[in-house]
């Protein structure tokens, strides 16, 4: 264990150290924040609430959907994938720690820097431009650090796993896209979850994304409570453990599978 | 200048074999374009089924500009993807953009010639299908000068997103490292004209036509095809524009470039 927050420990600092790319990345998050909420306050029009999402939800929805990019690496996240192209991997693998942890522990690391310099800071920063909404009771306040924790344990998961493919394939940028493209539509980064139809509600909820992002979502702006929203801790929990476990088992195929050309 | 497209030509054909020697991870890189423009429409799509409309445009309407954007910046993508800022900003990173520099070959000709996305058709095909589909919920009344006037739509909005593409490749000269405040003009401007230019507030409109003439692009030539009134109230020539602000924002983009050539100094790696 202490080897695996010294780990996060030395990834911290190393991603305080990209000062201009934070910076540029947060103003590239706050302009498209902005566009994103032009579009959807037009969308919404004259109406006042939409599946209980009010005007406000939807602004609270664009900006923290912003905010969470980096966080997650919505964008993409190729480390691991890379370290077994450049054969680094031979090095990670001998040390002294389960792969899985070794990679989680710097992810952490990756993950709190850019929580607190891009994801909070977004935050207040849209308060500037916009009425946000926040959450209303102290039970969602609770929840909410839980959901946010859960929501990068089960994106680091995901990310995880399809970067494992590049253990069956001299160039798996190309899969790994297709597990980004679909974590945007199903997580609700692309649009709100509850906007869409029930059918499409239905089709994500059968993936583990909506409790990426939409869990936190609805709970941010309110519209979770109670019974439901013990439920979606609960279901986060489990689509946590069990990507987890797939993980696990896939890493000792993967593993199996590799062979490291000496030089 | 014969020289130069004849290195072009050359350039390009050892791209293309390069890019089609893996053919499954191609292919997949391919599909993954359209994926991703595919689930954007249709996240779009369905959320219009509750909403019946964005600011009086029917979902057929803001398809066609959707189409029209994804069809275009996806062709530009590909041919002017060796301009590609997050690419071409490692390159002069890496110094590998210097070796083009010592060649004593035109070193636009030499940057167009570095890539060509290929696996881009994949978006491309993606975008005439959603401008099909536009067609079939809201068919247009063609005329002969609406049929002649769309591929130079399409050809100035090549130009229009190349030259952003020129613009960022040239400031990755001076900031090396955070080139991802680019993707705003490039993925943001992309964003902003696939919607109908009368949602926004003003500031943010006035922006995207004084500025950087992004609403002559394809939010009044849209108006023209779908003969919509405008709301703006421009002169009736505006939808015409295209083409001039295509033009003016690629030649800018090139005055920019050779302005960035002339000072260029190398990163030392």
């Amino acid at each position: 264990m202490r080897l695996f927050f010294e780990l996060t420990k030395q990834s911290i600092r190393r991603h305080l150290t990209y000062r201009a790319a934070t910076l540029a990345g947060l103003v590239t998050n706050f302009v498209f924040g902005l566009m994103r909420v032009a579009v959807l306050v037009a969308l919404y029009g004259e109406a006042q609430e939409v599946e209980g999402i009010t005007v406000s939800g939807i602004i609270t929805y664009a900006c923290l959907s912003q905010a969470v990019i980096a966080y997650l690496s919505m964008f993409g996240w190729y480390e691991l994938m890379n370290s077994v192209y450049t054969g680094e991997v031979a090095a990670d693998l001998l040390k002294p720690m389960n792969y899985f942890s070794y990679w989680m522990a710097q992810d952490l690391g990756r993950a709190i820097v850019n929580l607190l310099l891009r994801g909070v800071l977004l935050m207040v920063l849209f308060s500037f431009m916009f009425e946000l909404d926040t959450p209303q009771t102290a039970i969602q306040w609770l929840a909410l650090p839980m959901a946010i924790i859960l929501g990068w344990l089960l994106s680091f998961s995901w990310r995880f796993l399809i970067n494992l493919a590049a253990f069956w394939t001299p160039n798996a940028v190309g899969f790994g896209r297709f597990g980004f493209v679909l974590s945007w539509f199903f997580s609700g980064f692309l649009m709100p979850l509850r906007l869409f139809p029930d059918w499409t509600v239905d089709l994500a909820n059968l993936t583990p994304f909506p409790h990426m992002l939409n869990t936190v979502v609805e709970l941010y702006i309110g519209v979770l409570s109670g019974a439901a929203l013990a439920q979606a801790l609960l279901m986060q929990l489990l689509w946590v453990l069990g990507l987890i476990l797939l993980g696990q088992l896939l890493m000792k195929a993967a593993v199996r599978r590799l062979v490291i050309l000496g030089g | 200048m014969r020289h130069s497209f004849e290195l072009y030509h050359r350039l390009l054909s050892v791209q293309l074999r390069s890019q089609l020697q893996y053919r499954f991870s191609f292919l997949l890189e391919m599909f993954s374009t359209a994926f991703v423009v595919l689930l954007e429409f249709a996240s779009i799509a369905l959320v219009f089924e509750r909403f019946g409309h964005i600011k009086g445009w029917s979902l057929g309407e803001v398809a066609f500009l959707y189409g029209l954007v994804e069809t275009a910046f996806g062709l530009m993508d590909m041919v002017f993807s060796g301009f590609d800022p997050q690419r071409f900003g490692q390159s002069v990173r890496r110094g590998t953009f210097d070796q083009l520099l010592l060649r004593p070959i035109n070193i636009t000709a030499q940057v167009m010639g570095s890539d060509f996305a290929l696996r881009r058709l994949g978006k491309i095909a993606l975008g005439i299908g959603i401008l099909a589909y536009a067609l079939a919920l809201n068919p247009i009344t063609w005329t002969l000068g609406k049929i002649l006037y769309l591929p130079v739509v399409v050809a100035s909005n090549i130009l229009f997103f190349g030259g952003l593409f020129v613009v960022g490749a040239t400031i990755t000269f001076w900031t090396v490292e955070s080139i991802e405040v680019i993707n705003i003009l490039t993925y943001g401007g992309s964003f902003v004209i696939s919607y109908p230019m009368h949602i926004y507030q003003q500031w943010m409109r006035h922006f995207f036509t004084y500025l950087v003439p992004a609403i002559f692009l394809t939010y009044f030539p849209a108006l023209y095809f779908l003969d919509k009134p405008d709301p703006l109230h421009f002169p009736a020539y505006a939808p015409f524009l295209s083409p001039a602000a295509g033009l003016l924002v690629w030649a800018a983009s090139m005055a920019f470039w050779h302005f960035g050539l002339k000072h260029y100094q190398s990163t030392g790696t």
